[in-house]
């Protein structure tokens, strides 16, 4: 199978919004308003804490506040400068958002929460490990919602059992990521 | 719903590379857009990151709400397009309005060859590692490959 075929592809996984559990985006955002704007949302890898931080920055800027998204992590990690620099240029009206806030060196994030307290309208992370902040939402993942979103990106995909797909979920312990990776390779392999 | 619209000459969508691109684009949209952009890319689809090259830009500022206008641009010597088990390098022209999210995408094919190339493993075949990498480095390079 060609690669832009293959329904596993980077561009075709991107396209997978949140998708809610016993809540919505609209309760999660009355939450986050009660909770002052500052808050974490956890989970494990592969949980879909990215996704949904930035769904929630799309839906608070319909909502006409402004926000101000860093991705931090291992690949593309925060030095004390940049951290620093980010935080200066912050203006009051700005909601923080930082993508893997337990990413950052210990005295960086004592930073970012103290200086957000007054210079910045507010600060939502992501973390794996709650603490941090608040706990806004806790990411979870099900076998159910693997076969869901694969059912979505490859309706005529027989090999994708849902035996296959629960045991793949739990081979990967629940992160996503990794199991539509390996979804990839499958799909690669058929001619 | 607005409607935009590309049209390549002839209905042609495969080019030599350096080759001319030419058509025209339409647009009938609901509201006045303040831009109309119409780019030239190639973008990757596959398992890793996405990875896009724009290679021109045309800007139409205050195009009005209906119109049309034609385009032409020169292609450059690669990359090609091409496909593999693992990556695949897609050539369009996009044409996007502003503000809103109107988009339309018309995907062409870039090869010396007439069509998308195909990488097949070559793998197994008693080759060395240099010749399995060549056709992937003549698609990326837009030129044949001599080796190191």
């Amino acid at each position: 199978m060609r690669a832009r075929d293959n329904p596993f592809a980077a561009d075709r996984i991107e396209r997978i919004r949140y998708r809610f559990v016993g809540t919505s985006l609209d309760e999660l955002l009355t939450r986050l308003d009660d909770m002052n704007y500052r808050a974490a949302i956890t989970g494990p890898e592969g949980s879909g804490k990215t996704t949904l931080l930035e769904d929630l920055r799309e839906a608070l800027e319909y909502r006409g506040l402004r926000t101000k998204l860093l991705f931090v992590n291992d690949a593309s990690p925060l030095s004390e400068a940049q951290c620093r620099r980010f935080l200066s240029e912050l203006v009051p009206q700005e909601l923080v958002l930082l993508d893997g806030a337990d990413a950052i060196r210990r005295s960086s994030w004592f930073l970012f929460r103290r200086h957000t307290v007054r210079h910045a309208a507010g600060l939502l992370v992501t973390s794996h490990r709650p603490g941090l902040l608040p706990t806004l939402i806790e990411c979870t993942t099900t076998a159910g919602l693997l076969q869901e979103i694969v059912r979505d990106l490859s309706p005529q995909t027989p090999a994708l059992s849902p035996a296959f797909l629960r045991a793949l979920h739990n081979r990967h312990q629940g992160n996503l990521r990794a199991c539509l990776r390996e979804l990839y390779d499958v799909c690669a392999k058929a001619p | 719903m607005g409607k935009l619209n590309i049209e390549l000459n002839d209905s042609r969508n495969v080019f030599a590379p350096g080759g001319q691109v030419e058509g025209r684009i339409e647009w009938s949209l609901d509201a006045n857009p303040t831009t109309l952009t119409l780019s030239l890319l190639w973008y990757t689809s596959g398992k890793g990151t996405r990875d896009v090259g724009v290679l021109c830009t045309n800007r139409i500022d205050s195009p009005g709400a209906l119109g049309s206008d034609k385009f032409s641009f020169t292609l450059p010597p690669g990359p090609y397009s091409f496909s593999g088990k693992l990556i695949s390098l897609i050539w369009a022209l996009e044409l996007t309005s502003t503000p809103g999210s109107e988009t339309v995408r018309e995907e062409i094919v870039v090869s010396p060859t007439g069509r998308e190339i195909l990488l097949t493993s070559v793998a197994g075949q008693g080759e060395g590692k240099d010749n399995q990498s060549r056709p992937f480095l003549e698609c990326i390079l837009g030129v044949p490959y001599a080796g190191a």
